[in-house]
């Protein structure tokens, strides 16, 4: 079992970190939070944090770094031609409906190119370990994918809690992804200063939002602080006067980003924000857009892509997946409803995802009625059994599933963050891990031999 | 072919002090296959610079932003083309096959096109001018029943409305039938104001199709601006600051 972290190992690296309780204190004393909207109503809460880290080998993460830099190379190619020529359509890889009802399409940026054509510049790619220890591709994040900065911070409150961790076992420094972040925020620089906008303080990565801008030396602006002028972004001064942004890293929605191109009524966005981008003087991180790429319809394609635009072999698996929209896939899911897993593709944060075997009979008749009326919406996945990971509950050690986000910079190359952000699920019963529905993160150790 | 003048202005007034305000016109005609532009006039007061570019769906697009206090903005532009409807464009994009934001089609929209649909038949002109028959004998045009945020749907529920609804309904139903089609803001000799009208694609080239006046579209139309739905298209769109309420907008075009 190649890549599997055996009990003694696991053993260590438990008692190497110690106690929970003492680095949740120190989160909590640096308000790392998470927002979360319920019922409408914006509550902040901590986003517990368990000591026990999620440990892959160097040799697992080797191949694990080939493939994840391959397929998201393959998905910046794929965006670039959906936006331009369109050859993966013409050519029939992909059918021409996927592309252009995916909500994610968006018809305004045809013909852009972003500077250095790199459109997906931080890519937070979700995979699980099967318990065979294959990992397998669950769902690519191209638009603002958010919790680089947990780990960060846990590491560096883990380091201050329990350093005899990192001196028994030799693991690779995350620290480095401030000059990753920022790297790939200069490869895209129009001429001006890097900032991050926000929406504000009530949004649910608000926390992420200024720790980074902190790390990277940006500046963290909200909207009101900028505008465009002659087609040049500048953010007012506090003296009066303007200066000029050359890069955005953005972390407001494509909708939401200039009221003059997409929904009137944002009040969060940029009026020409567009025409300065459009005109080539301002880089935004990352480019609107690519929401057509990480439609839950297009990620059955994606291996695909790898063979076209490559003409690689894909290294990472996508979990088995099925297209109602053709009728070979169609047959199968009907006849195995009960085992597979169904999400609706225009959901994201675990919301509209049904798993089968959760379904009564009623229930589950109905839902298929719903999948042949509206095919294109649905995709099926077969359940993987993934691997259960320790956590700390209590005084005990409980087994839960959990998930990796690994983050992915795309800069003048294409890098991956030797850490990841590992989600779990604090219901023993749950499979949907997304911090969004209340679970848990741990920070993944990459080890360095 | 003919040789047009065209005028057209518009005035906004504010009822107060309005100050960091950005606008995005799209009011410069296009250079075409089907129009040559000889010269055109823009005017913009209060005097601001502007910047151009060509927006995804080809249209020319004049930017700017007006820092202080200022109670209007007046914008005019005066040109003379040459118009040759016998030619055709073929800047085709995917998307227009697909139903957009105005031309997604409700209930009633979709009884209708099933009620129509067996007679629609023939070369894709012949379906155009079969389902722009259906449409003049169903719709009636009336000034004051709808404004620019009316959908295709919205406009049908009220068999009321004016070009832009004419031009949506229409476009929804060909879209429905498989004919990619787009919405045309222009000027046409008929209107005191700006029009629209639709192209549909024949599968080699842009035809027009006049649906307000259920008739086809001949030299007297200057394409200002086109997209997928009046969305795409609006002359102008801005977003300011103050304590206004209210803005006065009065048009005028002239094309002779």
């Amino acid at each position: 079992m190649i890549g599997v972290i055996n009990m003694t190992q696991q053993v260590q690296f438990t008692k190497a970190v110690g106690n929970a309780s003492e680095i949740n204190e120190l989160l909590r004393r640096y308000g790392v939070k998470f927002g979360i909207y319920k019922n409408g109503v914006f509550k902040e809460q901590f986003f517990p944090f368990d000591p026990i880290p999620r440990v892959i080998t160097a040799e697992d993460f080797g191949s694990m770094e080939k493939g994840l830099a391959q397929r998201v190379n393959a998905l910046n190619e794929f965006l670039y031609d959906i936006y331009h020529e369109k050859k993966i359509v013409r050519d029939g890889i992909i059918p021409e409906d996927f592309i252009y009802i995916s909500k994610g399409y968006l018809a305004e940026c045809e013909g852009v190119t972003p500077k250095n054509k790199v459109y997906s510049h931080i890519s937070g790619i979700d995979l699980v370990q099967a318990k065979n220890g294959e990992w397998y591709i669950l769902e690519d994040n191209l638009r603002i994918p958010s919790g680089a900065s947990y780990p960060l911070i846990a590491r560096d409150l883990t380091r201050i809690a329990a350093p005899q961790a990192f001196e028994e076992n030799s693991v690779v420094d995350n620290r480095g992804y401030a000059e990753l972040l920022k790297e790939t925020m200069e490869n895209v620089n129009c001429g001006g200063a890097r900032a991050i906008l926000t929406p504000g303080r009530y949004n649910a990565a608000y926390f992420e939002h200024s720790y980074l801008a902190e790390l990277t030396g940006s500046v963290l602006v909200q909207n009101d602080e900028l505008f465009v002028e002659d087609n040049i972004l500048y953010h007012h001064t506090y003296s009066g006067g303007k200066s000029r942004i050359g890069v955005l890293y953005r972390r407001i929605a494509d909708e939401y980003l200039d009221p003059l191109t997409f929904l009137p009524e944002s009040l969060i966005g940029i009026p020409n924000l567009m025409e300065a981008y459009r005109s080539g003087n301002v880089g935004i991180i990352n480019a609107p857009g690519n929401g057509v790429a990480d439609d839950k319809g297009i990620y059955y394609f994606v291996p695909k892509m790898i063979k076209y635009y490559l003409d690689e072999e894909p290294i990472l698996k996508n979990a088995p997946t099925y297209l109602p929209f053709y009728e070979e896939d169609m047959k199968y899911v009907m006849a195995n409803l009960d085992k597979l897993v169904i999400k609706d593709v225009a959901e994201a944060g675990g919301y509209g995802v049904v798993f089968g075997n959760d379904l009564t009979k009623e229930k589950l008749e109905d839902f298929r009625k719903t999948i042949i009326a509206e095919p294109r919406r649905f995709i099926a996945q077969e359940v993987i059994d993934f691997l259960d990971l320790p956590i700390v509950e209590g005084d005990k050690t409980v087994m839960r599933k959990a998930d990796l986000r690994a983050f992915v910079l795309s800069g003048a190359e294409t890098k991956v963050w030797a850490s990841g952000l590992t989600r779990f699920s604090r219901n023993p019963d749950s499979f949907v891990v997304n911090s969004s529905q209340g679970g848990g993160f741990k920070d993944t150790w990459v080890l360095s031999r | 072919m003919k040789r047009v003048n065209f005028f057209y202005s518009t005035k906004l007034t504010f009822d107060d002090y309005v100050h960091n305000h950005s606008f995005a016109l799209r009011i410069i005609p296009p250079e075409t296959d089907t129009q040559h532009i000889l010269s055109c006039n823009l005017n913009i007061a209060p005097h601001t610079p502007t910047q151009q570019t060509v927006d995804a769906f080809g249209n020319n697009v004049t930017a700017g932003y007006i820092r202080d206090d200022h109670r209007f903005l007046d914008f005019e532009i005066k040109g003379s083309a040459q118009v040759d409807s016998t030619k055709h464009r073929t800047d085709y994009m995917p998307c227009y096959l697909y139903q957009s934001q105005y031309t997604k089609p409700g209930c009633e929209l979709k009884t209708f096109y099933e009620n129509i649909k067996l007679k629609c038949t023939g070369t894709v002109s012949e379906k155009a001018e079969y389902i722009c028959n259906m449409i003049s004998e169903t719709i009636e045009y009336k000034k004051g029943f709808t404004d620019t945020t009316t959908t295709a749907e919205q406009a049908f529920v009220l068999k009321k409305g004016v070009c832009q609804d004419f031009s949506h309904i229409l476009i929804s139903l060909l879209r429905m039938d498989g004919i990619s089609a787009r919405y045309i803001a222009g000027l046409a000799f008929c209107d005191g104001e700006t029009h629209s009208w639709v192209e549909y694609w024949t599968g080699e080239r842009w035809e027009g199709i006049d649906p307000a006046n259920n008739c086809p579209v001949n030299d007297d139309y200057i394409v200002i601006s086109q997209g997928r739905d009046f969305r795409d298209c609006a002359i102008d769109r801005g977003v300011m600051f103050g304590k206004y309420t209210k803005q006065l907008q009065l048009v005028r075009s002239e094309l002779n």
